[in-house]
């Protein structure tokens, strides 16, 4: 008697998940009526373009895939183009297998978010040629595949300079996720705007080995401030840095979004993505049938697809100002980021006076300049 | 050298503190003689709930006490497989891992980024103004003074109550507590839970005290370290709390290391609380003999006919 | 007057009582997350219905479910031999991980070699590097009595930074400007697809291995006093066999087949060793393993199910935008309503006596 009771004791529980489930699930679909009429939406064309997106995490996060998906929905209100997301893919193995039901299942553009995604993807592109195929962040290429990705350290430099002028310690803190080129360049490229207007600063760095874990990242800019840092900068998905920035009064710099909302008092300004402009542009481009494979697009804030929040009210005027006249330098296709003389941490001469890096030097950049205290293994 | 050692102690307090709860939790499940591997999915689940009803009523006591629940009702379901269906308890703990974890994405994608009220530091009066303790102990939030309570309550109930002598027996000789007239099958649901409830406030701490934002992947390998921290502390209260403190401990102190500028790899850091998890369960070995578990840990009560 | 149900202990098993069960768990799994579906406002059957095409819809969903059931089953196998005998080896992700590693290794020393030369080479030091991580824990249980449950999970976690440390760092291949991967392997490196398409030689290798460990635990008596220890190392003393010494060998083999299973999946699919290797098999084995009951016959359909699943989940996400969480939720009840049901293979249901009427 008492084990059968016990049985529906089992159904209760099993009822109680699925109303918890129902209860948050009701309130999913009244936040996000948009994507279902999205995907639902009939086409007025006779056969619409068809974009598909695949994200390394999850979009809801204000990070990396919302900033991408940000850049879907501009796709999604283009006339006479579909489009469809899968999210949380795996790099490797799983992707593959995704990218290439995309491509089955009739994806005209298949987008790929993520440095992971790159040999699958130029697997996948092989078996369809007629489909186009754009990789990002990564080097490899082929008849139907071009790469893409944004000069992220032109806004770096931008928020360096920013960070530079607030420090009062002279101590910056900058909470960074894997020690691959793309974050090496843009802590390198920060660490140049910081010391342009600060040669006494130094940025401190502390990996994570996660690009997203709230705590973590949040304990590791407490390990900063504890170490004298007064701004805190990072380049993570999640606003936990910028929430202990704030608990602590002292200054953030965001990455990805505007981060402002999660943190108000302390955020002089963020480091933003806006891929609608590229991704519009190479989604009509299929659509007027002169998209072209074997292209390396590697733009920046001339095409405006990297960009820096508004600078918070804390920052004074004169900073401001001059931030807004290297910005206006960098729109106009001025790349006055990694010009020597620089120096590697050990005080070697790796960029001599006058010279501009070459986009070789900047895509293979893993070694830190001088100014930066940390390793990058 | 206090500057540098204060915050770190008062950091390891902050980390420890949800692992401390877990641990306690997980212990008080294993003195009834049932183990429950699925600590990681229940503190998951708990968080997600902790932080949805602080989300929609904007309490965030509420949120606590949401989370407990949560992690209670998630025990249960191991009791139920596990005490009435006599099923493998290992097993059965990790599918409430993957349920739970599973769980916590499907539900809480939605949610990612979100922000909920949660509890804020402030310092506690008078204790706070104890030097270099006060600052260590007594400048964090409101939870983690409640964590300094339960390990106390903790020993008195299986110390001086007649309760937690009889779960204590129901742990060590089923059979024997059910021929002196105890219920045996209650007692032990009553164990798991209770430890669930415990586990559940250690999930509601991640997504109420430590960050109040909501993300996917908050628990991270929190309950596995609770698990091995219970064996560490030969299932008595004060040792989880050193156990809990040292893991908290080493976690504040890599992130220091890497802050001050250090030429060690990061992976080889980041491998850290996992290695010295071995290596207490080692030392813990050479001491205890693993004798001191409850005798009858992870096997189940056969019905008689 | 109470009218009710008690146990009583079968005479003997239930004989189809086990793929009864597995039906119902299904069943009743099925039922709990169209639940959850039709809370989130979705089609439950439509959900279904895209899950299974997902699946099995196509040739094409056919070989990716069959592709993801490979490693899956080849670590559900070493998770099975240790779960015989009552030795939780949850570490299965992390063997998996250290075989990857030693597979890498001889394949970035030896890349010159011919495949017959170097592909051998990999499985052997995938086999040895697997099951040093399993000895690890093994040796602990047995010395020290350290829970290896605790033991192989954090090691697991260890393991993957190892891998990541190793990609990060001297293994990073000085062309993939700077991003954490080794250099492609060379073609003797590299295990061929069978006749074109994506199914490859590693498939055979891993029939023939679950073979061969049917028969041995089947045909051998040390596979007797295998599956006699599993009864506890009381059991195995009283019979006077040495309980340490299978312990051992149990460890290092169930780390040997998921080192092979990493070896695998780097060489066949990835061709290459980097992070994104990890995904997650070493745990769904464990799953795979109890569902089948530890008989390496029934892994290999429950791997494909599980695998199925996975797999499913992907188009069900690209169709209706569902979470691929989904996935892990229907993984765990079916896993948790199995474990309950399995009651029902020693105890039956049995009508209680009106006691009223008996007095």
């Amino acid at each position: 008697m008492n084990r059968f009771l016990k049985m529906f004791a089992l159904a209760a529980c099993a009822v109680m998940l699925v109303a918890l489930a129902a209860c948050s699930g009701g309130e999913k679909a009244e936040e996000k009526p948009a994507e279902k009429t999205e995907a639902a939406a009939p086409a007025e064309e006779a056969k619409p373009i068809k974009a598909g997106f695949v994200y390394v995490s999850p979009i809801g996060d204000a990070g990396y895939s919302y900033a991408h998906d940000q850049g879907r929905k501009a796709v999604a209100e283009m006339d006479g183009v579909e489009t469809s997301f899968v999210e949380s893919v795996m790099e490797g193995a799983d992707s593959e297998r995704v990218i290439r039901n995309m491509a089955n299942d009739g994806f005209d553009i298949i987008f790929a978010t993520s440095f992971g995604y790159m040999d699958p993807m130029k697997r996948v592109a092989k078996e369809f040629p007629d489909t186009a195929f754009m990789h990002c962040s990564g080097f490899k290429t082929a008849e139907n595949m071009s790469n893409y990705f944004g000069r992220m350290y032109q806004a770096r430099y931008l928020t360096g300079l920013v960070a530079g002028s607030m420090t009062k310690s002279n101590e910056i803190g900058y909470v960074a996720a894997f020690p691959i080129p793309e974050v090496i360049r843009g802590i390198n490229a920060f660490t140049l705007g910081v010391k342009e207007v600060n040669p006494e600063a130094q940025v401190r760095v502390v990996w994570t080995k996660t690009w997203y874990d709230p705590a973590l990242e949040k304990d590791a800019a407490v390990a900063l401030l504890d170490k004298g840092c007064d701004v805190i900068a990072q380049h993570q998905d999640s606003p936990g840095p910028q929430e202990a920035a704030q608990e602590r009064g002292v200054y953030s710099v965001g990455y990805n979004s505007d981060m402002s909302g999660f943190a108000p008092k302390a955020h002089l300004t963020a480091a933003i993505w806006n891929w609608a402009p590229l991704y519009t542009e190479a989604v009509q481009q299929v659509k007027d049938g002169n998209w072209k494979g074997n292209q390396s697009l590697w733009v920046g804030m001339d095409k405006g697809v990297v960009d820096i929040a508004p600078l918070g009210d804390m920052v004074p005027e004169d900073v401001k100002k001059m931030v807004e006249e290297k910005k206006a330098e960098l729109a106009k296709g001025n790349d006055i980021v990694f010009v020597g003389p620089i120096k590697n941490q050990k005080g070697e001469v790796v960029l001599e006076e006058g010279k501009k890096a070459d986009d070789g030097q900047l895509l293979g950049m893993n070694y830190f300049i001088e100014g930066v205290v940390g390793n990058t293994e | 050298m206090t500057e540098l050692i204060v915050p770190l102690l008062a950091a390891t307090v902050q980390s420890g503190t949800p692992v401390l709860f877990a641990t306690l939790g997980e212990m008080f499940t294993e003195k009834g003689g049932i183990l429950n591997l699925g600590v990681e999915g229940m503190m998951s689940v708990a968080a997600f709930a902790a932080f949805v009803t602080a989300y929609m009523t904007g309490s965030p006591w509420l949120g606590f006490i949401a989370g407990g629940i949560a992690g209670m009702l998630m025990a249960t379901l191991h009791g139920i497989v596990c005490i009435s269906c006599l099923g493998n308890q290992v097993v059965s703990g990790l599918a409430l891992t993957i349920l739970g974890v599973g769980l916590t994405k499907f539900l809480g994608t939605p949610y990612i980024g979100m922000a909920a009220p949660g509890f804020d530091k402030f310092a506690f009066p008078l204790l706070s103004d104890i030097p270099v303790l006060g600052n260590i102990f007594f400048r964090h939030d409101a939870l983690v003074y409640v964590s300094f309570i339960i390990p106390v309550l903790f020993w008195f109930f299986f110390r001086r109550t007649s309760l937690g002598m009889a779960i204590t027996a129901t742990g060590e000789y089923p059979q024997a507590a059910a021929a002196a007239g105890l219920k045996p099958v209650r007692l032990r649901y009553l164990a798991v839970g209770v430890g669930g409830f415990l586990v559940g406030l250690g999930g509601a701490y991640l997504s109420l005290a430590y960050t109040h934002l909501w993300t996917n992947g908050l628990s991270g390998g929190r309950g596995w370290i609770a698990v091995a921290l219970v064996i560490f502390a030969f299932w008595r209260p004060g040792r989880a709390v050193i156990g809990a403190y040292l893991f908290g401990g080493v976690m504040a102190f890599q992130l220091r290391l890497q802050a001050s500028g250090t030429n060690l790899p990061s992976s080889l850091l980041l491998m850290l609380p996992y290695a010295l998890t071995i290596i207490v369960l080692v030392f813990s070995a050479f001491r205890g003999r693993g004798t001191e578990a409850p005798a009858a840990l992870g096997t189940n009560i056969e019905p008689e006919g | 007057m109470t009218l009710g149900f008690k146990l009583k202990k079968r005479d003997e098993p239930w004989q189809w009582g086990a793929p009864i069960i597995l039906a119902g768990a299904l069943l009743f799994s099925f039922i709990v997350s169209s639940l959850l579906l039709e809370g989130q406002g979705k089609s439950a059957l439509d959900g279904l219905y895209i899950l299974w095409t997902g699946a099995f819809g196509s040739a094409f969903a056919f070989q990716g479910t069959f592709l993801k059931a490979v490693p899956i089953f080849m670590c559900s196998l070493g998770v099975a031999v240790a779960f015989r005998m009552q030795i939780w080896n949850i570490g299965a992700e992390g063997q998996f991980a250290l075989g990857a590693i030693g597979a890498t290794w001889m394949a970035l020393t030896f890349p010159n070699m011919p495949w017959y030369g170097q592909l051998p080479l990999m499985f052997i030091m995938a086999f040895i590097f697997g099951g040093i991580w399993a000895f690890i824990p093994a040796f602990l249980r047995l010395k020290l009595h350290v829970n290896e449950i605790i033991s192989t999970l954090m090691l697991n976690y260890i393991a993957i930074l190892l891998l990541e440390y190793l990609v990060f760092g001297v293994w990073r291949d000085p062309s993939s400007f700077g991003f954490p991967m080794t250099v492609e392997f060379s073609e003797g490196g590299i295990i061929a697809g069978i006749a074109g398409t994506r199914y490859h030689w590693g498939i055979i290798f891993c029939a023939i291995v679950g073979v061969l460990l049917w028969a041995f635990m089947r045909f051998t008596r040390m596979g007797f006093e295998l599956k006699a220890s599993g009864e506890g190392p009381r059991v195995a003393r009283y019979a006077g066999m040495p309980y340490g010494f299978l312990v051992i060998f149990v460890m290092c083999v169930s780390g040997g087949l998921a080192g092979w299973a990493g070896a695998i999946e780097t060489s066949a699919i990835l061709g290459r060793l980097q992070p994104s290797l990890m995904v997650g098999y070493g745990y769904t084995a464990i799953v795979v393993a109890w569902l089948a009951r530890l008989e390496p016959r029934n892994i290999a359909f429950a791997a494909f199910l599980l695998a199925a699943l996975r797999v499913g989940v992907e188009n069900m996400q690209l169709k209706m935008q569902i979470p691929a969480a989904f996935g892990e939720i229907m993984e765990g009840i079916i896993l948790l309503s199995v474990l309950a049901g399995q009651l029902f293979l020693t105890y039956r249901l049995e009508r209680k006596q009106d006691s009223a009427r008996e007095a």
